[in-house]
């Protein structure tokens, strides 16, 4: 078949929204004054293999949901090469094998869950036994079985989060493309998304997904891509990513104010508040020099503790630096 | 090579079907959909009341002129109704976001909506017709073949400003669709008077050339519904003859033809956001 390894390659993908901020009078959105140019993608380039549980990773705003979005052939691009399978992502054949749950999913709040995703499936050409088949097996898997009845209208944020999954597994999609999945769901459905994700992994299929809060669910990424303001900032496995280059110290303090250390310390450590005390994250080598200036600038020291740099503190070193990428695209 | 192709075919076919069942399902779990069939009832039974009012002989004549006008009145007001709200609400609610990246064309998108509503407004016609036909039947007027023909003829039209609506809703929103398509029907009502206006010796556009391509291209593009009338016909006793639905029919295809490829080639190019 020859079907090359890579499930989704970019390159250069870039996407510049333009227009005019509009003034909406009655029905008439007048454009006024000012233009408006937003660079959301700012040429990217990301490759997810067959088989990866690929987490794209990034504060609000920083161009996820713009590029999945230009994936799914929902906004074009304004310059880039998309494959996916090797072939033209808008192609119906590709798309046949793919699954995607969209950012914020809306649905039909007259249907009810079997109903949609009837559709669905009716949509994917899916055989009437195979659809009704695959409902029963995937209503209970997102823990909806309970819930057939009910119009979709009468769904909370998690329960409509956990039928766009449905949606998303109904084709059994080789490729797997959940936007902020997280999004909605309480800590156990986390557990349970989780579990389904590494399940989908384990059927040989490839999972992309993007988020923007951290938690225990990047851990089971094989392959992380941080991206901020529209550029990548950081990919490689977490073992990359979360090396030993990046051992910090973190020193508890009290006694100075936040102002004087995050002044003393603008250049060199992060400071956080926790309580009456101060957190100083600083790197390995300057431990020794944090430590005596705190104590001339007459602060306890609380503790100090040799940490590993979690992939949260990577994510806001990430978006903080405007410096070239750090990590490298494994070849 | 042509078995695929036919098989294409016959997927798309299937895609607009379940797109346009989809829609069906919408218009009819709507309550103001529901709330417009009832008020449109009320009109037709209000009829009733009409005909016994008029005078001696002419109860007759007003069940028809008003039944006529309240089916074609709310087949039309439903058409543009749906038109402007469905495929916008589409986009605005997000749903879209879970049909464009399914194996679809965007085409088969705008197809399955038309045809979504083209089913509302057939049942939406079908169940009027029946009870107008059913109060005609019950004070004894005539319930002509000829009534039956005026029937369709209407359906044509309303099938036609459905396309109109649908167009103007691939790139306005609700209101605007709604005036614009609303513009369009009474223009098109009213657009054989202007076709006098440029031939007649005087008047308007003799006081005034400096609008006469304007009035020129009001008559070459804006349909002219009242191909559609066969309210007068019915009234008058004279028999619509088959070749004439056929090429009202022809009429209404060719527009709604255009209609629906503007409409695509203007939903291919959207992002959505
Ligand atoms: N339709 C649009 N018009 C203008 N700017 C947009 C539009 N959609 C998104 N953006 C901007 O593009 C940037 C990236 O947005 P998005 O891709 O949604 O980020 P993320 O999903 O990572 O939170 C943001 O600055 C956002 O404001
Ligand atoms: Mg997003």
């Amino acid at each position: 078949m020859g079907e090359v390894d890579a499930v989704i390659e970019v390159e250069g993908l870039r996407k510049v929204f333009r227009g005019f901020k509009s003034l909406k009078v009655g029905p008439l959105p007048i454009p006024w004054g000012q233009r408006l140019r937003v660079e959301a993608v700012a040429g990217i380039d990301l490759t997810v293999r067959r088989g990866e549980i690929y987490g794209f990773l990034g504060p609000n705003g920083a161009g996820k949901t713009t590029t999945i979005k230009m994936l799914m052939g929902l906004i074009r691009p304004s310059a880039g090469v998309m494959r996916i399978f090797g072939g033209a992502p808008d192609e119906i054949e590709t798309r046949a094998r793919i699954g995607y749950l969209p950012e914020q999913p809306y649905f039909y709040d007259y249907l009810r869950p079997r109903e949609i995703l009837d559709f669905f499936g009716k949509l994917f050409l899916m055989p009437r036994a195979a659809r009704e088949a695959r409902i029963d097996e995937l209503l209970p898997l997102v823990g909806l079985e309970d819930s057939q009845n009910k119009k979709l209208r009468e769904f909370s944020k998690g329960m409509l989060q956990r039928i766009g999954i449905a949606g998303a597994l109904l084709n059994e999609p080789d490729l797997v493309v959940l936007d902020e999945p997280l999004s909605g769901l309480d800590p156990i459905g986390r557990k349970e998304l989780r579990d389904i994700i590494v399940a989908q992994r384990d059927l040989g299929r490839t999972v992309f997904f993007s988020s923007h809060i951290l938690s225990d669910i990047e851990m089971i990424c094989d392959k992380v891509a941080i991206i901020d303001h529209g550029v990548i900032r950081a990919v490689g496995t977490l073992a990359e990513l979360l090396d030993s280059e990046h051992l910090e110290v973190e020193i508890i303090v009290r006694g100075v104010s936040q102002e004087i250390l995050r002044d003393r310390f603008a250049s060199v450590a992060r400071v956080e508040r926790i309580g009456e005390y101060s957190r100083l994250i600083v790197g390995e080598g300057q431990s020794n020099d944090a430590l005596r200036v705190i104590l001339e600038l007459g602060g306890h020291v609380e503790g100090v503790v040799r940490r590993r740099e979690s992939l949260e503190d990577l994510f806001v070193r990430s978006a903080e630096r405007r410096g070239p990428a750090v990590g490298e695209e494994g070849a | 090579m042509k078995r695929r192709r036919s098989g294409a075919w016959r997927f798309t076919a299937l895609r607009v079907a379940a797109l346009a069942g989809n829609t069906f399902k919408e218009a009819v779990r709507n309550r103001a959909f529901i709330g417009l069939m009832f008020l449109a009832g009320a009109f037709l039974a209000f009829s009733l009341v009409l005909s016994s009012l008029a005078v001696t002989g002419q109860g007759n004549r007003v069940l028809l002129d008003f039944g006529f006008f309240s089916i074609s009145l709310f087949g039309v007001l439903i058409a543009i109704v749906m038109g402007a709200i469905l495929l916008h609400k589409e986009i605005d609610k997000k749903t879209i976001f879970t049909i464009i990246p399914k194996p679809v064309h965007r085409f088969e998108v705008v197809l399955g909506k038309y045809f979504g509503m083209l089913a509302i407004l057939i049942v939406e016609v079908g169940v009027l017709s029946v009870l107008w036909l059913g109060l005609l039947w019950l004070k004894g007027a005539p319930v002509t073949p000829e009534i039956g023909k005026a029937l369709l003829l209407i359906f044509l039209e309303i099938v036609l400003i459905t396309a109109v609506a649908l167009m103007f809703s691939s790139f306005s929103r609700p209101v605007l669709t709604g005036i614009l398509a609303t513009g369009v029907f009474i223009v098109g009502r009213v657009v054989y008077l202007v076709g006098e206006m440029l031939t007649a010796r005087g008047g308007l556009f003799v006081d005034h050339p400096g609008l006469r391509p304007f009035g020129e291209a009001v008559v070459r593009v804006v349909p002219d519904l009242r191909v559609f009338d066969g309210s007068q016909e019915v009234l008058l006793e004279i028999p619509i003859r088959g070749s004439y639905l056929v090429s009202a029919t022809g009429y209404c295809m060719s527009y709604v033809l255009v209609l629906l490829a503007l409409s695509v080639l203007l939903f291919q190019r959207r992002d959505f956001t």
